[in-house]
């Protein structure tokens, strides 16, 4: 399914803040904003929630550390103790490396695998961007249109009265 | 709106502007390769085929290809291992602790040099690997359950340690610098002509778009991989420096090894950081992106990390005529006097003594004194090991068994050899992936560029709101934002 | 109640100590002489006797164990135990305090030569933390010279020469380094150093205040690197000779970096602590939750580098187990019939994993209630973590906490009385400094 979009091309971080705000105040809804770099300060202007991956990779790392210190103690404690360099059988300082080892690791990996997961990043064949400039030098700004544009030029003027150099429409599949 | 104190220096020089930043950096990738680096690459191909042909005559006919003996039993092998993967430091030290301490100056270099950490990591797994004699039984390594028995792994050995600590440095440095690549293969894709490079940079690009909410949770996994990978890159060489100093070997067993080594790593990282990076600003025409200003940094922090190194080696030195153990005593007396004296010397001179050079202001601006640093640096600290290493085990404790070390060919092949690999690995990279991040560019480029040496007064007319008007004082921004801190 | 908003701009503050403030400090002092004396008592009284003679004899054989012959040692001195105890608290509540309040100086030395500009507003605290090097300086002085054979086994009559009933080679054999006019001297030189640097810095710091530019900035950094050169080799002997000659045998290549992690982040608990208490009391209005944020990054990541080194100096040497160096071990983790036990788990615990578990959020960081905790329990910690280098060379199983606690209150009473009156001598926010709009606008 296709969707109708304003784009509103800006050419500057603060003037797109400023923008952001804005367009909030007056009611409009933005789809999303799409820069080349992260913005300082625009999670809090178009209000995104803060992530909550923390939480995530405290968990992995948790799941990294429990499973370590288990494969060790069961290992070498329990299904074949052996008395290496006059140690005890369970000897924890020296599990400790290994368990930091796989605390790191699954943090990371599991990290990393949620982000890529919620954020929907996988290899492509081909990808459908806004603008390609978005990339490179511009932030654009995308606003939902419905079915009949109607509100084109209403929020070209909004979007122009906030420092937009351009507003362009473009039909999107959205996903 | 940010705000920079008029005192800071630019850190982006030549008046750029966002889009100049892109169109600087994909250039390389884009552009048919130029001679320079097909002369280089060339140069290192053949040493690859070194690497090659004598990690065939150590395979095919076992270790006794090197010069071990039953004395000196772990030398070059170990020697290298330890020289590459510290080298493997930096990059980590870059994209870790100086994005929590917020040094924006490294952005610039923080890709090419996690680049540099996974190769020469790469580089530094071939030898534990080809000391086992039969690589293909490597996966002994990994707590398998022996098919023989139900014998495991010992987890007591720092060996083992080892084994985990740099798969997981490795994998982690690899995932870390992939999610920094993302952004940027997208704007490399968005720019591709070609049918195969929109198709291959859209398949590297994982579909990036750079859409607010995906930036605000890139940053949080940034942050977070930046939090875990500093402890990380502490362990990893503190680990390696465990292979010697859970030992009873006098000169091996001191406890100031394991924050020694790490600050030896960063070291000799840097070193090798600062070697790649005057070659490559040089080829790739990226001076306003790594100016003089970025390596007098760099040079400092090699500066204070060998002074760290230095007093480890006064208090080493001190703490073995102080304990009163006679046998810790000869280890270091023997280190500085003994047959390895000029071993020691060398590895005094480079470390300790030549980067105090750095203090002059001239020498840590000065391009040419700066790479005669960083390549004395890193044989410095190629000595540090081989001191470390063979020095202490030449005395055996039965003076019947005293021994000296000589590499054979082969020793030195593999030595080479894996050089061969990291410039073949770097060069490719360079080649073919943006060698400097440019959404962090980017990131910083409003409030610290300045018209520097390569500025064009022409060019800068159509993007008047992104240069300052002056040098070092930050461009006023048309709107003035101040809520959201 | 202070509120963590943001501000503009910044003015210069002035710190007035209230009535209310001063009688606290009396107060603190007041209630440290209190528990000496209870200690004091509970000490010729013979409270608890019975525990002191088990673990007299368990002296005997560590002592013998350990080859130290420290057994005899505490007979052949003429101090009871109650003097013993006070000098060694004395020495050890001395150094302590006295690394913290030199760190002040070191956190500011390497943010100005690290071009920091967030740390700008809590500079003065820093600068005044360093109040206490001279009298900390005149007490260490005046205890070595009146009590040294109560703290330093090396100083016993006769240790060093052959022949005499007291001859210890080992100990002879380090004569060259620990003997009384070196020791000395180096002594003064390290506190001198200390001494001069924050006395200069601050002098920079001041002009700057009265007259602008950027000139002192310069100055200070060139101070600073030079201070931190200097810094970066005494810290280490000092350690060596203040902590590590007290075990006068044993020795470890990391010990001087422990002392100075341990010191490190104890200052940098000290200052976060600082600021909040004036936040609080409605100053540094300037100062909101980022910069609180990123002190307490600092606590968090130097708490997990204490530890770090902590481990690696405990791993290598119960990996190895060569006698000589695991007594120091066996002494605090089940010597003297687990005297030290308790403490030793309690030292991980209060250094480790509570800043680690109680900083890990974003918010705790953020909070000044959290902090405030944290701070308190690592500065704590780290004096127990000293009371642990301490107490098993010098009193074996003889040491206990009434008296420890009342001198540690006596210090933190003074300590605070001498640094309160720096903070409010000159104005809390250092008006010309450079980076001072950075850090109001800081962000994290």
């Amino acid at each position: 399914m296709t969707k109708q979009f304003a784009l509103g091309i800006f050419e500057d971080e603060d003037v797109l803040l400023h923008a952001v705000e804005n367009v909030r105040a007056a009611g409009v809804k933005i789809y999303d904003v799409f820069s080349p770099y992260p913005v300082h300060g625009i999670d809090d202007a178009l209000g995104i929630e803060r992530s909550r991956l923390p939480i995530a990779a405290f968990f992995f790392g948790l799941t990294g550390l429990s499973f370590a210190l288990w494969m060790q103690i069961y290992m070498l404690g329990f299904d074949w103790p052996m008395i290496i360099g006059g140690k005890p059988h369970i000897a924890l300082p020296a599990f400790i490396p290994v368990a930091f080892e796989l605390t790191v690791f699954f943090t990371c990996h599991g990290m990393a695998l949620t982000f890529f997961t919620i954020t929907g990043l996988y290899p492509r064949f081909k990808t459908h961007v806004m603008d390609v400039r978005a990339t490179d030098d511009k932030f654009v700004m995308a606003i939902e249109l419905d079915e009949t544009g109607s509100q084109f030029s209403r929020l070209t003027q909004l979007l122009r009265d906030n420092g937009a150099s351009e507003v362009n429409q473009k039909e999107m599949s959205k996903n | 709106m940010q705000h920079v104190s008029a005192l800071r220096e630019p850190l982006v020089t030549g008046g750029k502007t966002l889009h100049d930043v892109t169109q600087d950096i994909c250039y390389q990738v884009e552009a048919k390769p130029n001679l320079r680096w097909m002369a280089a690459l060339s140069v290192a191909l053949f040493f690859l085929g070194v690497f090659f042909y004598s990690v065939y005559r150590t395979v095919w006919y076992g270790i006794g290809e090197w010069g071990l003996n039953k004395t000196v039993n772990w030398a070059w092998d170990i020697t290298n291992f330890v020289w590459w993967v510290g080298i493997g430091h930096a990059g980590t030290l870059i994209s870790a602790v100086l994005l929590l301490f917020r040094q924006k100056w490294r952005s610039s270099i923080n890709r090419a040099a996690e680049a540099m950490t996974i190769f020469a990591v790469i580089c530094a797994a071939m030898f534990p690997v080809l000391h086992m004699g039969r690589p293909w039984l490597a996966f002994y390594v990994f707590p398998l359950q022996n098919t023989l028995g139900s014998l495991w792994a010992n987890f007591n050995s720092p060996l083992l340690w080892d084994v985990f600590a740099i798969s997981t440095y490795f994998t982690v440095s690899l995932v870390f610098w992939y999610i920094g690549l993302i952004p940027d293969f997208a704007s490399i894709r968005d720019r591709a002509k070609g049918p195969i490079a929109r198709f291959s940079y859209s398949m590297l690009s994982f579909g990036w778009k750079g859409s607010a909410k995906a930036w605000s949770r890139y940053e949080t996994v940034s942050l977070i991989l930046a939090g875990v990978s500093t402890p990380l890159v502490l362990s990893v060489h503190t680990i390696v420096s465990m292979d010697f100093a859970t030992s009873v070997v006098p000169g091996w067993h001191t406890t100031i090894f394991p924050p020694y080594f790490v600050a030896g790593a960063i070291f000799s990282g840097f070193a090798m950081v600062l070697t790649l990076m005057l070659i490559t600003r040089v080829v790739f025409r990226l001076e306003d992106y790594i100016t003089l200003e970025h390596i007098a940094l760099m040079n400092k922090i090699m500066m204070v990390t060998g002074s760290i190194v230095g007093v480890a080696y006064i208090t080493e030195f001190f703490i073995a005529w102080y304990s009163q153990v006679e046998f810790e005593q000869y280890a270091f007396i023997n280190r500085a006097t003994g047959p390895y004296w000029w071993a020691y010397a060398s590895m005094m001179t480079c470390n300790v003594i030549t980067p105090q050079l750095v203090w002059l202001r001239r020498v840590r601006y000065s391009i040419p004194l700066t790479f005669i640093l960083s390549i004395i640096v890193n044989i410095g600290m190629w000595f540090e090991r081989f001191v470390i290493i063979v020095t202490s085990l030449h005395r055996d404790y039965l003076p019947s068994s005293w021994a000296m070390f000589s590499p054979s060919i082969i020793d030195i092949g593999l030595y080479v050899g894996t050089l061969g690999l990291f410039f073949t690995l770097f060069l490719l990279f360079a080649k073919f992936f943006p060698v400097i991040n440019m959404a962090e560019v980017k990131t910083i480029l409003k409030y610290t560029v300045d018209n520097g040496p390569t500025y064009n007064p022409a060019k800068a007319v159509h993007h008047a709101p992104a240069h300052p008007a002056a040098p070092g004082v930050p461009a006023s921004a048309p709107v003035t934002y101040t809520k959201h801190d | 109640m202070a509120t963590l908003t943001h501000q503009d701009s910044a003015t210069a503050e002035q710190l007035v100590i209230t009535g209310g403030a001063r009688k606290t400090f009396i107060t603190i002092i007041v209630a440290g002489v209190v528990v000496l004396i209870l200690g004091i008592l509970a000490q010729v009284m013979g409270w608890g006797a019975e525990e002191h003679a088990a673990a007299g004899e368990a002296t005997g054989h560590l002592g013998a164990s350990a080859g130290h012959g420290a057994g005899a040692s505490l007979h052949e001195e003429g101090s009871s135990t109650l003097v013993k105890r006070i000098i060694v608290s004395l020495w050890h509540s001395n150094v302590f305090f006295l690394g913290v309040s030199t760190i002040g100086t070191v956190f500011m030395a390497i943010n100005y030569v690290a071009y920091a500009g967030w740390s700008v507003m809590v500079k003065r605290i820093s600068e005044a933390l360093s109040a206490w090097i001279i009298p900390g300086a005149v007490i260490m002085l005046v205890v070595f010279l009146l009590g040294r054979h109560d703290i330093f086994h090396w100083t016993h009559e006769g240790i060093m020469d052959k022949g005499n009933p007291n001859y210890d080679a080992i100990i002879a054999g380090k004569s060259g380094f620990l003997n009384l006019p070196f020791y000395l001297i180096r002594t003064i030189v390290y506190l001198a150093i200390w001494a001069f640097f924050s006395y200069k810095l601050r002098q920079l710091s001041l002009a700057e205040d009265q007259l602008g530019g950027t000139v002192w900035f310069h100055k200070s950094i060139n101070a600073s690197a030079l201070f931190l050169v200097l810094y970066a080799v005494t810290s280490s002997m000092s350690a060596w000779d203040w902590v590590m000659s007290v075990d006068t045998h044993w020795f470890s290549t990391m010990f001087g970096w422990y002392v100075f992690a341990s010191w490190w982040v104890s200052g940098i608990s000290a200052i976060a602590l600082t600021a909040i208490f004036l936040k609080q009391a409605g100053y540094l209005k300037a100062l909101t939750s980022n910069h609180l944020h990123d002190l307490g990054k600092l606590m968090f990541g130097f708490s997990i580098f204490w530890t770090y080194v902590w481990f690696a100096q405990f791993m290598l040497i119960w990996y190895a187990n060569l006698p000589e160096e695991a007594v120091y071990y066996n002494q605090r983790l089940g010597g003297f019939e687990g005297h030290y036990t308790g403490i030793f788990f309690f030292n991980l615990v209060i250094n480790f994993v509570f800043p680690f578990l109680g900083l890990m959020t974003r918010d705790a960081k953020r909070q000044m209630i959290m902090m405030k905790i944290v701070c308190i329990a690592i500065l704590i910690g780290h004096w127990s973590d000293f009371y642990l280098m301490f107490m098993p060379a010098t009193l074996k199983g003889e040491s206990g906490f009434l008296i420890e606690i009342g001198i540690a209150a006596i210090f933190l009473g003074a300590f605070l009385i001498l640094f309160t009156r720096r903070l409010a001598s000159a104005s809390l926010v250092p008006v010309n400094h450079p980076f001072l709009d950075e850090s109001i606008h800081h962000t994290t």
